[in-house]
């Protein structure tokens, strides 16, 4: 058999779709080829079992080790890793959650995978610094309606139907609890980076829709209307500031831009 | 950097994120780090900043697990831009990987899978060496992986392939001692044979690791202290190869820096005396 034929072989044998290899491998004086080469086999689906659990701390917990377990070779079966970096193995596992029975079913798998997923990519997203409540006081009053922003780079945000940020944390303390999964919630959730400290918050729907038509290229002006169509309109104002300021605040704006930038330059 | 000082960096450890705090705080008896290059292919954040630190006090060297350089998919080339990107940055004294192939069809297996020992595969794996120390513009060098399983039609004892790959393309050679010791029980084969069969200025640097014994088989763990025959083999290739670079890798159960160093002291040892004993003829 040529190279690449048994390199198929082989990888269909680790993965359990053929057993072929097994004519053009050999074992020891002690063991089968089958033994011999059963040692990768266990090797392959182990490791990415266990890179999983590391990756996605709170599901683990939430599911317990052996559910774990079985999830994630089903996951595994099918999304085999495409990527270099072992970290990346799980890239896919939030729609599997989301879509493949049982798990849809169960709503907190899929949300608990979205946050570990967002704490992850945080932990090592690009650097950048962020922009502070200075750089919205400078902004001369007639530009307030142009501002853009644009976000650090490690933010994430997304909505959730389960209240898993505040179950994670009890969870990783103590992986055995038992959760009430009746509960349920609308909400939304933001991670992000400041220096090296992973941070998340939960917010309410209408600064989430903020955010992302923000992220989307809004203006502040936009964001006012936006809001005014949620609230009161004469507070609208003064909410939609509130929300600017809480990003400035919590670091996960990058720049404040505004057409005053370009006259003035 | 030249060869010589490839191989006289000294006594390293394997980077690992849980002995940051420890390196950084310390001044611990270690002379190089090899970092996973991998670990280290992200945008930003905590890895890259304590990386940076790390390396502005020590040399290193890159070690990675994806090249899989015997694959017969095409040679990613997003990946060795992003290694390449790396080793501008980190500015390593050489760069590592693993004589297996890690997947084909476009998947990543993320295991170091044995090759064939054939002149198909050596050519294979000759020609892509070529093409990526062309596209890094410097020598890498490849390890030897422990291995499971021999392969019906293999024609080349795996030292001479390693051998001829070293000397067709150039690149160098991280000894893998123990995993030296590990395939040599799978496949019943005397591992100083293994030693004496590579070409004394081939050898870059040295590993040295623990593994599982499981009684008719052996498990490259790596997540043991070394044991003593591997320390005694170790002390054979010193002897052949004279004082080369060496390390302790560890991958898991990653125990405290003290435990590593003290180990790394033995190395030292070792070493040492193994260099006051006459060289190998072979």
């Amino acid at each position: 058999m040529d190279l690449l034929r048994t390199e198929h072989a082989f990888q269909d044998g680790l993965l359990g779709q053929s057993q072929d290899i097994l004519r053009s491998v050999r074992g020891n004086t002690r063991e089968s080829a089958e033994t011999m080469f059963g040692v990768y086999r266990n090797a392959y689906w182990a490791r990415l079992v266990e890179a999983l659990g590391n990756d996605l701390p709170g599901l683990k917990a939430l599911m317990g080790d052996v559910a774990f377990d079985t999830m994630a070779r089903a996951y595994v079966a099918r999304h085999p890793s495409r990527h270099p970096s072992i970290r990346w193995a799980g890239r896919h596992l939030v729609e599997f959650l989301a879509t493949e029975a049982p798990y849809r079913d169960e709503p907190w798998f899929a949300d608990m995978a979205r946050f570990d997923w967002a704490l992850a990519f945080a932990f090592d997203a690009a650097d950048a610094p962020a922009a502070g409540l200075a750089d919205l006081v400078g902004v001369p009053p007639e530009f307030w309606g142009s501002i853009r922003l644009t976000f650090h780079p490690t933010l994430d945000a997304f909505r959730i139907a389960t209240p898993v940020d505040e179950a994670r944390p009890q969870l990783l303390e103590n992986p055995g609890i038992r959760m009430d999964r009746a509960a349920c919630c609308e909400r939304a959730i933001m991670a992000w980076r400041i220096e090296h400290d992973v941070k998340f918050r939960a917010i309410d729907p209408l600064e989430f829709s903020a955010l992302q038509a923000m992220r989307g290229g809004a203006t502040f002006g936009d964001l006012c209307e936006l809001v005014a169509g949620k609230v009161d309109p004469e507070t609208a104002p003064l909410r939609a500031a509130q929300i600017l300021q809480g990003w400035l605040e919590w670091g996960i704006v990058a720049t404040v831009e505004h057409d005053g930038l370009g006259s003035a330059a | 950097m030249t060869e010589h000082t490839v191989r006289s960096l000294g006594f390293g450890l394997g980077l690992r994120p849980q002995h940051y705090p420890a390196i950084l705080d310390g001044a611990p008896e270690i002379d190089w780090f090899e970092i996973l290059s991998e670990n280290y292919m992200v945008e930003g954040g905590r890895p890259l900043a304590k990386l940076m630190a790390i390396r502005a006090r020590y040399p290193m060297v890159m070690h990675g697990v994806s090249l899989s350089i015997g694959s017969t998919d095409p040679l990613d080339m997003d990946y060795l831009a992003r290694l390449k990107a790396l080793a501008a940055r980190v500015e390593p004294t050489i760069i590592s990987d693993h004589l297996c192939w890690t997947g084909v069809a476009g998947l990543n297996m993320h295991d170091l899978l044995p090759l064939p020992l054939t002149e198909e595969a050596l050519s294979h794996v000759c020609a892509r060496v070529d093409q990526v120390q062309s596209f890094l513009g410097r020598e890498i060098a490849l390890e030897n992986a422990s291995t499971y399983v021999t392969f019906a039609n293999d024609a080349i004892p795996e030292w001479e392939f390693l051998a001829e790959i070293a000397r067709r393309t150039g690149c160098r050679l991280l000894l893998d001692v123990n995993n030296v010791y590990v395939s040599a029980f799978n496949h019943d084969f005397r591992a100083t044979d293994y030693i004496d069969a590579i070409p004394r200025d081939a050898v870059a640097y040295i590993h040295l690791a623990g593994h599982e014994h499981n009684k008719t088989y052996i498990i490259d763990t790596h997540d043991h202290p070394v044991v003593d025959g591997v320390w005694q083999l170790y002390g054979h290739a010193i002897r052949r190869f004279g004082a080369v670079a060496t390390m302790i890798e560890r991958d898991d159960k990653i125990p405290p820096l003290e435990e590593l160093t003290a180990e790394l002291a033995r190395a030292r040892k070792v070493a040492a005396a193994a260099l006051k004993q006459p060289a190998q003829v072979a």
